[in-house]
């Protein structure tokens, strides 16, 4: 049982460093919740908070109904794998795992069938015996994971564990995380840069910039429904299309227009809209959202000069010029469309984003704080 | 005309490799520029040993015999003799049996010498490490304020020449009412050592990965268990460089010995061996033979360290 709760907690380095600014977070008990941003955006911060091994500088951390600022690391029921695996090269894989155990004082019989099941487990067996720098990057990743799991923590954090394995190996590894989460049944708290591992493995991600929580949801929330330019931007490969315009028309049929580009906004996009910007506005298209000729409406069309086609296997990039912009698309790799054409794509207007330009927010509800 | 259309020939360099002379020429020059370096390094070292078991006769033949011809002990018997002797001057010419030479009158002191060399020497290992070793984990691992002011504090320390500290030194040695004992000798030598061992040990630490720390103290390990159980076994080639430092310094200190010992009680190697030289007479066999008596420690010590030291002393140099 661990319920985590951050309560408008700062952290400040020497020299007036702000890493993490008056940080609210609610982590349930057995959640899985990823912190995800780019560097320096505080999420190492925040996880090394929780672990014990950096000091909360103001502000409240709790662990289920104790306030545990002060409570040093090893007596916090934490776990923790690393990115460098911070294996101890002097020591056996067997030690190694056996270790934390060790320091607990343990029985012996315990600490072997413990070491052994979760050896087991992870398929490394055959390696209890050979130093970790006899073994590959995988190999020494399923270490880390057995030192941490041994340990039968209450919550398990992770930073950027994934980051040194090959793309391959990332992607297998990544369901056996998820395997791991659902068989110890504990809080899992995962820090990463990358936005696949967020969205595949998370039940809430945590978007983070600058120290400051951006968004909070589900991966569904944050992907389907940003809250901001930044969260839309952060989520989503190849990354969302901007076009800078205005919206016009009546709040019932808003329309919106860029130069000779206009789009009309459907009801649910027209529903969810909370109010009526002043200014210029930000319409995010993401490169997936384009609907096959079929359902195409002639309201929401995209018009374009095809200026590069990339076919990636499964199906096909298109870079478009549209009313000064840039735009990538994805389309079917049957659509034939050569560089130099002109074209008019169907878009899915309902997943449409809208963005006020000025403050970056979202003008949609619907959103997740 | 067909001059004009004659294009140039492109001119082709092929790769050659250096002719065989030139390798066999230049392997013939590093051999003998290592012969050279070498005898010039090891030549007072042979001189010394073959020198220790000759008899005084024969030290100051002329030529010198680098090989022996009537090797003889005598001169190491005379040291483990010396001990019973009073030697004055009318007795001065008993002690040396091989030659009929001389024995200096403080040769009785070389051996409670050695023993105070050994307590002393060992005692600022020791004391070195203790001192030292958590130092250096604490500056390496540990961010706190004045962190970096500490460490070029400790290091400025190196800065100052011995000369410079001897009055203070001695000053302070006598307000503590140490002079003529051990403790002034363990007390100076760690103000010398202990800044170059934390300097050694503190930028090995370095070179070890900060997460191991991380990991060690989540695992359970308070700050000292994470300095035994996990960074001490990974720096122990730096322990060991630490270690043969401050124990070949304290070994051969000679200013500070000088100045704060008198008596045998306190005096070590260094101060009984010059004072053979300034006897009523010089007897070279006997000064050799302490000699070689005097070498043997750090060299023990060396041979049982030599695989780690290299690796020691070159750690932290390069981010690897």
């Amino acid at each position: 049982m661990a319920r985590i709760e951050f309560r408008s907690v700062t952290k400040r380095y020497a020299g007036d460093v702000l890493a993490v600014d008056d940080l609210n977070l609610e982590i349930r008990d057995k959640e899985f919740v990823v912190l995800l941003g780019p560097s320096g955006c505080g999420k190492s911060t925040t996880l090394n908070m929780i672990a014990g091994l950096e000091d909360v500088t103001e502000g409240e951390l709790w662990f289920d109904d104790q306030i545990v600022n002060a409570l040093p690391p090893h007596r916090r029921d934490i776990a923790m794998v690393f990115q460098s695996y911070a294996l101890y090269p002097h020591k056996s894989v067997y030690e190694n795992i056996a270790f934390g155990l060790r320091m607990r004082k343990v029985a012996r019989e315990e600490i072997d069938r413990r070491v052994r099941d979760a050896a087991a487990k992870l398929e490394i067996s055959h390696l209890l015996e050979r130093r970790p720098s006899q073994l590959s990057g995988g190999q020494r990743q399923r270490v880390a994971l057995g030192r941490a799991m041994v340990r039968q923590p209450s919550v398990f954090l992770m930073d950027e564990p994934l980051s040194n394995l090959d793309a391959a190996l990332r992607i297998s590894m990544r369901a056996e995380i998820k395997h791991l989460h659902t068989a110890m049944q504990t809080t899992f708290i995962y820090v990463t840069h990358d936005q696949a591992e967020a969205l595949t493995l998370a039940d809430r991600i945590v978007v983070m910039k600058d120290g400051v929580i951006q968004q909070i949801g589900t991966p569904d929330d944050v992907y389907e429904r940003p809250r901001n330019i930044f969260v839309a931007s952060f989520l989503g490969n190849p990354a969302i299309n901007y076009l800078e315009g205005f919206i016009e028309g009546d709040a019932a049929a808003p329309v919106f227009r860029r130069g000779a580009l206009r789009i009309a906004l459907p009801p649910p996009i027209a529903a969810r809209m909370q109010r009526r910007p002043e200014g210029a506005v930000m319409l995010g298209l993401r490169p997936e959202d384009i609907a096959s000729p079929a359902e195409a409406r002639a309201d929401a069309m995209l018009p374009g000069l095809v200026d590069t086609v990339l076919p990636v296997g499964s199906d096909r990039f298109l870079g478009l010029k549209v009313a000064g912009c840039d735009v990538y698309v994805r389309v079917a790799k049957e659509a034939r469309h050569a560089e130099g054409d002109t074209i008019a794509l169907a878009l899915v207007a309902e997943r449409l984003h809208l963005f006020d330009k000025a403050t970056g927010m979202t003008l949609l509800g619907g959103a997740t704080p | 005309m067909a001059d004009a259309h004659t294009v140039p020939a492109p001119t082709v360099h092929h790769y050659r490799a250096k002719s065989p002379w030139r390798r066999i020429g230049r392997g013939l020059v590093l051999t003998l520029a290592s012969a050279l370096f070498l005898g010039y390094v090891l030549a007072p070292i042979a001189w010394l040993l073959s020198s220790s078991i000759q008899s005084e006769h024969e030290i100051v033949s002329k030529p010198p015999h680098w090989i022996p011809h009537d090797p003889t002990l005598q001169n190491f018997a005379a040291i483990f003799a010396a001990k019973d002797k009073t030697v004055t001057y009318e007795t001065r010419k008993t002690a040396d049996p091989s030659s009929g030479g001389f024995i200096p009158s403080t040769a009785s002191n070389l051996l409670p010498a050695i023993g105070n060399s050994l307590i002393v020497a060992c005692a600022v290992v020791v004391l070195n490490l203790l001192v030292g070793v958590p130092a250096a984990y604490a500056m390496a691992k540990i961010r706190f304020r004045g962190r970096q002011a500490s460490i070029y504090a400790i290091l400025a320390t190196r800065v100052i020449p011995d000369i410079a500290l001897v009055v203070p030194f001695f000053l302070f040695i006598r307000n503590l009412g140490l002079l003529d004992s051990l403790w002034s000798l363990i007390i100076t030598y760690l103000a010398i050592t202990v800044p170059f061992s934390v300097f050694i040990l503190i930028s090995y630490f370095e070179s070890l990965p900060d997460e191991l720390d991380k990991a060690a103290r989540i695992d359970g390990c308070s700050r000292m268990q994470t300095l035994t159980h996990v960074y001490l076994p990974l720096a122990l080639p730096s322990l060991v460089a630490a270690i043969l430092f401050a124990f070949l310094s304290s070994w051969n200190e000679f200013l500070l010995a000088l100045m704060f010992t008198q008596t045998p009680a306190a005096q070590t190697l260094p101060i009984v061996v010059a004072s053979f030289t300034s006897d009523f007479t010089i007897s070279f066999s006997f000064i050799n033979a302490a000699g070689v008596i005097a070498i043997i420690p750090p060299v023990i010590l060396a041979l049982m360290f030599e695989r780690y030291l290299v690796s020691g002393l070159t750690a932290g140099a390069v981010k690897g």
